[in-house]
């Protein structure tokens, strides 16, 4: 089920009384890139936050290559399946806003520990992984340091190696790069441009259209906790079908991007 | 009223054993207390309400109720189930039991207080919620935790003395006994009174060393 | 021996008596430990004599550095042998205040941090010194900052207030070994005391809660 590698069938969020997604269903070929974009408040975050059941929708399912993730709704889960999930969750990295970086581990004990812990890896080899994934993503020299001493763009540079090591299977993004300065935005997409290049599967949301222009195999439009139109990023920025997207697209003042791929600037 | 020196040194030895005794008894009572106070925290903090509500009930009864009457119920309670402690072990619950509540209040508000980004990522890779716990959250809730903890086990300290009640022959017990003897209560409390703040100095200097140790980061050299 | 419910209700009338000693010993030394904390605390701030303070701080280590019980039995055994006679109450109480206070202290400084230095200036420059500016600006915003820990004071002094039954004072918990003495069944009678000591306490907390809120709306 290829090019259904991460499915998500009806969900539907709710907290309190607000509909944060309602009904969505999204499917992710495996190998794909998939940008999600949209308003603040759209439900993006929630969707994507389905995925690894990190935020549980009040109904619907998540498949991940056909096992099920999570099925909603659902009674106290046993602890059967609890280890499932976790073991789902270690096969999904996940990459957050504000980095989450474990500021009391130095940076390659930020990436070690987790594949130990989880992964029941040996120390020689937890490190071994931990710096070549600290390598690919340009933080070999910076192995001992304390993720204090990091920039943002390196700290979320680590929480991708951190990721990485674990050996995923699809990757998740929350917004990466919004919680960074601007000149420090560039390193980090730099990295997951490389991740696509090697047909990671991934499922970013994201405020960066020219990288998600560049680098997605389709974008998808949220508004409101529903999807609103998706295709591949050429058809859907240049000839938006409904006119939500025109709106959105209007008020970034998207004239100004280049028209075609090969212009787009990362 | 003139200072009696010489009860200082024909009792001092008595007193000292009280001392250890003290010690012996609050060492032991935050070594209980302080693991039980953990659970109760994580139990104050589940999803399960049964759990979430006994752990606060426990808190809350001992945390609303003077010391005094914990130790007596508890030493009369314990025979009713056919447990007969000598009063040392009895003492040493009271106060492990006491003390648990008062930390478990301290831990849960050094856990809230570590950002929830932390244990969202531990889940996210996979973590239990336990391994969560002990490998990201609780670490990183000692800076905040350390100090008021280091007040809570002090108070133990002054607590300890209540345990006199209960004919513990801990530090404040032999001082009574030394001034029913000697009829000097004024040297034998205020050698009780000097070695209890002798130790509650020690205890507050070793846990800040211990504050200094845990929470400051090495540089190995910029990198 | 079974226990018998029997026995907690028959002693409840003296214990409920019991009880009201010990809200009344609590509340007189309450009232005088918070008033001997406010003049040391002007003292503190307001003056500048150094033996003064310097005793206040070792007053203050020796409170926080030593159990309440043996400075209890400092006051009332020592009290005669040096030819001051004062009664088990007068002790109980004194060794209390004394001990509350040292405590209350802490608390006013705490609550005293958080008035905006500004006040001091604004009062000055409207005429106020010494007593009228303490007395009408900056003490009464000292106390409002500092109500929830010094509610929570008045429930440690609740519960200092049972040791008092160790030379003596015919408080709560005294009452209760003096009933379970006589009839042996000290689970069921320590067990009506427990309660009552509980309901107290948290009948305290409780109000805390609300007093703080009519503060929050009070402050604007």
């Amino acid at each position: 089920m290829a090019d259904k590698y991460l499915e998500l069938i009806g969900i539907t969020t709710r907290f309190g009384d607000v509909e944060a997604l309602k009904g969505v269903s999204l499917s992710v070929a495996r190998g794909e890139v998939v940008c999600i974009i949209g308003p603040s408040g759209c439900g993006k975050s929630t969707l994507l936050r389905a995925a690894n059941w990190l935020t549980s929708p009040n109904e619907g399912t998540v498949r991940l290559d056909c096992s099920v993730v999570g099925h909603a709704p659902q009674g106290r889960a046993t602890a059967a399946q609890i280890r499932a999930l976790n073991g789902h969750r270690a096969r999904i990295g996940m990459v957050f806003q504000q980095f989450n970086v474990w500021p009391h581990l130095t940076a390659l004990e930020n990436v070690v520990r987790a594949q130990m812990v989880v992964l029941r890896r040996d120390r020689s080899e937890a490190e071994a992984k931990a710096r070549q994934t600290l390598a690919d993503v340009g933080l070999s020299d910076k192995m001992d340091a304390w993720p204090e001493r990091l920039s943002g763009g390196q700290k979320q540079r680590l929480a991708i190696a951190r990721t990485l090591a674990m050996d995923p299977v699809l990757m998740l993004m929350d917004e990466p790069t919004s919680a960074l300065d601007p000149e420090l935005v560039a390193e980090v997409l730099a990295v997951l441009r490389r991740l696509a290049e090697i047909q990671m599967t991934m499922l970013i949301v994201t405020h960066e259209l020219g990288f998600a222009m560049r680098v997605a195999d389709r974008i998808v439009f949220m508004e409101a906790g529903g999807i609103v139109e998706q295709g591949p990023p050429q058809e859907l920025l240049s000839n938006p079908r409904t006119d939500r997207l025109k709106a959105f697209l209007d008020k970034l003042s998207l004239t100004k991007l280049p028209k075609d791929r090969e212009h787009a600037e990362i | 009223m003139t200072l009696d020196l010489t009860i200082f040194v024909d009792y001092g030895p008595r007193i000292l054993l009280g001392f250890w005794m003290t010690i012996k008894i609050v060492v032991l009572a935050i070594a209980l207390g302080l693991p039980f106070g953990v659970v109760l925290a994580l139990a104050r903090r589940s999803r399960l309400r049964v759990l979430s509500w006994s752990a606060l009930a426990f808190i809350e009864i001992f945390r609303n109720t003077p010391f005094i009457i914990q130790v007596f119920l508890i030493y009369y309670v314990l025979p009713f189930y056919g447990l007969r402690l000598p009063a040392e072990q009895v003492g040493v619950l009271a106060l492990a039991a006491f003390g648990s509540a008062y930390f478990a209040e301290v831990i849960r508000g050094g856990i809230d207080a570590v950002p929830s980004g932390q244990l969202e990522s531990a889940r996210a890779i996979g973590m239990s919620d336990l391994q969560a716990m002990r490998h990201i959250v609780l670490p990183q809730s000692l800076a905040i935790i350390l100090p008021p903890l280091t007040n809570q086990m002090l108070s133990l300290i002054k607590e300890s003395a209540i345990l006199s009640t209960i004919t513990v022959q801990e530090m404040t017990m032999t001082a009574l006994r030394v001034q029913g003897e000697t009829f000097r209560p004024f040297e034998a409390f205020i050698m009780i009174a000097l070695l209890y703040w002798l130790l509650n100095e020690v205890v507050a200097i070793a846990m800040r060393a211990l504050e200094r140790r845990w929470t400051t980061k090495p540089v190995k050299g910029e990198a | 021996m079974k226990f018998d419910i029997s026995y907690t209700i028959d002693a409840l009338p003296r214990l409920l008596e019991g009880a009201l000693v010990t809200l009344q010993v609590t509340l007189v030394g309450f009232v005088l430990s918070l008033s001997l904390a406010t003049a040391l605390t002007v003292m503190r701030e307001a003056t500048n004599v150094r033996w003064a303070h310097r005793a206040l701080a070792v007053y203050i280590s020796f409170i926080r550095g030593t159990p309440l019980l043996v400075q209890i039995f400092l006051i009332y055994y020592v009290s005669p042998v040096i030819g001051l006679d004062i009664g088990p109450y007068t002790a109980g109480i004194l060794a209390i205040t004394l001990n509350s206070a040292a405590f209350v202290v802490e608390i006013l400084r705490g609550g005293l941090a958080s008035v905006p230095s500004g006040q001091f200036e604004a009062a000055s420059a409207l005429g106020l010194k010494g007593p009228a500016l303490w007395g009408k600006v900056i003490l009464p915003q000292t106390f409002i900052a500092s109500v929830p820990p010094l509610v929570n004071e008045f429930t440690q002094v609740l519960k200092a207030s049972a040791l008092l039954s160790t030379i003596t004072i015919v408080e709560l918990m005294r009452v209760s070994q003096q009933i379970f003495s006589r009839n042996y069944h000290p689970v069921e009678v320590l067990l009506g005391t427990f309660i009552l000591y509980f309901l107290m306490c948290f009948a305290v907390s409780r109000s805390a809660a609300l007093i703080e809120a009519k503060l929050e709306l009070r402050r604007g």
